[in-house]
């Protein structure tokens, strides 16, 4: 019941007394429309029953795109006029279509109201909680019902433009698209042998045989898959409104681990943090969505506790796997975890998502001898990483993705060369 | 806001009658419907639901005021001025409701028909009442039927009212 009752029903009753009281009819006339759309009101009131389906155009999408949510609403007793409000997570921007909205409901009636979402930010999300109010002609009534109706909905974070994946030292034995060290069937020529019973015509070297008056033979590399696990660093992160280093990170985990197991290589996920959170490492377009499914339960989770590399079960790291880290550097937990990693003969690479863009500027002195302090201790970090033979790629708003992975392609030939 | 400043002209153009036709103390009149339309005014602009209909109560007060002065003769305005207090106090109370929804164009225009029909249905019986008022002979007899009829009235509406509520 709203207040408008009451206030009809007062006023009615305020202008009859006055009528009587002055024997005034014109009083009575003043107070007939009260009195009526207050009796008519109550006479006419019953409870609305209605219903609502909710449906999505698609249960995933990518940060960036646009969703289409049908809201219909099924009316067994209508209403004259109906408030519809969905609910929507903050990361889903209205692009087109209004809500709320004020629509009228016959008896019977079904109406379908559609909406155009965009989805700003990666997550799981549930949509489809629908707020409903409904008032009489007179507006004497008022009901409020929740439909929960929620379907989920499945943001994934936008890919990163990569051009040339990293190369990982040592492959694995099955069929793939890396050149391997040792010598078997490919393309990529690797050395000459003599002849031997059994060797294929076809793989002899005409040219090399004339020259030297005997068969001799063309051997090649193998193209072999590798095992490439992805641990996320979700110990810490910096945050400066929307904005968060988490976000970077899951865009490069996600296109790092689509690209991977498009060149057949078996793909692990590690989230090393407050929770820990892994995947074996697998081939096929399926692990790639438990692996984006993993992400979007990722989380920083405040913790005290000391967590080292021991915690991650032993299959989830396979022996020569390519292991790349991508971390804000921002805990020393994190750090000494990867050191570990190094140590047990791991082929790591670390890829550093940059929070300097995140701070503020420093203000006055103290300020900026904190920045300072902060930028020698990531350096001093990378140094460290440096002289373990761990190469550190800074991935920031200054650079792209790809040229991080370049330099530490660069990195490894100059490390390769040098060695040589 | 285009509903809360059509309310406040509506209120307006009642007050501006009683004090522009009474003949006796029209600046009592005009005081208290002044005050009632300040009070509607504050109420519409403050969003004070609960204030807004001791404004309208103060606006048909000015006209009650006119009404008691005023010598023996029916006012044949009283539809009319019954009809602007109506409208008056939909669009008022319309203008409170705390709704940020956006309303389709057919609930919208059936809203305002409806508003528009309410006036001209108050105009009509008010109309007829006038009419059997001003026909019928005075008496105890009828005056005691019409104060049967008023707390009847009253009455009936309080217990649909709590008949609804529960």
């Amino acid at each position: 019941m709203t207040p408008k009752l009451g206030a009809y029903a007062g006023l009615a009753a305020l202008a009859l007394l006055a009528a009587l009281a002055t024997r005034r009819p014109e009083l009575v006339v003043v107070a007939a429309p009260f009195a009526l759309a207050a009796a008519i009101g109550l006479l006419l009131a019953r409870r609305p029953s209605l219903d609502a389906e909710v449906e999505l155009s698609a249960e995933r999408k990518l940060e960036g795109n646009e969703v289409d949510v049908r809201v219909a609403l099924v009316a067994a007793v209508g209403a004259e006029r109906v408030e519809v409000l969905l609910q929507l997570p903050r990361q889903l921007f209205m692009q087109d279509g209004k809500n709320p909205v004020q629509v009228r409901l016959a008896d019977g009636e079904r109406r379908e109201l559609t909406y155009r979402l965009r989805c700003e930010r990666w997550g799981a999300y549930r949509v489809g909680r629908v707020y409903v109010r409904t008032h009489d002609w007179f507006g004497l009534f008022r009901r409020e019902l929740v439909l929960d109706r929620r379907v989920p909905l499945k943001v994934y974070p936008s890919e990163e433009s990569v051009r040339n994946l990293l190369r990982p030292l040592e492959t694995q034995v099955f069929a793939g698209n890396h050149v391997a060290r040792q010598k078997g069937e490919g393309i990529e020529f690797a050395d000459l042998r003599p002849f031997v019973p059994g060797d294929r015509i076809r793989h002899v070297n005409w040219r090399a045989s004339a020259r030297r008056g005997e068969l001799w033979i063309n051997e090649h590399h193998a193209e072999r898959n590798a095992d490439v696990v992805i641990l996320l660093d979700s110990f810490a992160e910096a945050r400066r409104g929307e904005r968060s280093t988490l976000d970077p990170a899951l865009r490069a985990a996600g296109t790092l681990a689509a690209r991977y197991l498009r060149e057949k290589d078996r793909v692990g996920f590690v989230t090393f943090g407050g929770i820990l959170n892994w995947l074996l490492p697998t081939t096929g377009a399926v692990q790639l969505y438990r692996i984006v499914d993993a992400m979007l339960d990722t989380q920083i989770v405040l913790s005290y506790a000391w967590r080292d590399i021991s915690t991650v079960p032993r299959r989830t790291l396979p022996p020569q796997a390519l292991v790349l880290a991508l971390t804000p550097l921002i805990d020393d937990r994190s750090e000494a975890a990867l050191l570990d990693l190094r140590g047990r003969g791991f082929d790591l690479v670390v890829i550093e998502i940059s929070p300097l863009s995140l701070l503020p500027e420093p203000s006055g002195e103290a300020g900026e001898l904190a920045d300072r302090l902060l930028r020698l201790h990531r350096e001093a970090v990378r140094g460290r990483f440096e002289r373990a033979g761990i190469p550190v790629a800074v991935w920031g708003d200054e650079t792209s993705l790809a040229a991080a992975l370049e330099e530490v392609s660069a990195y490894r030939r100059r490390a390769r060369a040098a060695s040589a | 806001m285009t509903t809360a400043a059509a309310a406040l002209i509506a209120a307006a153009a009642v007050v501006a009658y009683s004090d522009v036709s009474s003949e006796r103390l029209p600046a009592v009149v005009g005081s208290v419907g002044a005050a009632g339309g300040a009070l509607m005014a504050f109420a519409l602009a403050t969003r004070w639901r609960s204030v807004f209909p001791f404004g309208l109560a103060l606006v048909g007060a000015s006209y009650a005021v006119f009404l008691g002065v005023r010598n023996g003769a029916v006012d044949e305005w009283a539809p009319a001025v019954a009809a602007a207090l109506f409208v008056a106090a939909e669009l008022g109370f319309w203008s409170l409701e705390r709704s940020p929804s956006r309303s389709e164009g057919a609930v919208l225009l059936r809203r305002i028909a409806g508003i528009a029909a309410g006036a001209i249905v108050t105009a009509l019986v008010g109309s007829l009442v006038l009419v059997v008022a001003t026909g019928a002979s005075g008496g105890v007899g009828l005056e005691a039927a019409g104060v049967a009829a008023a707390v009847l009235a009253v009455a009936a509406i309080a217990r649909l009212a709590s008949r609804a509520s529960v």
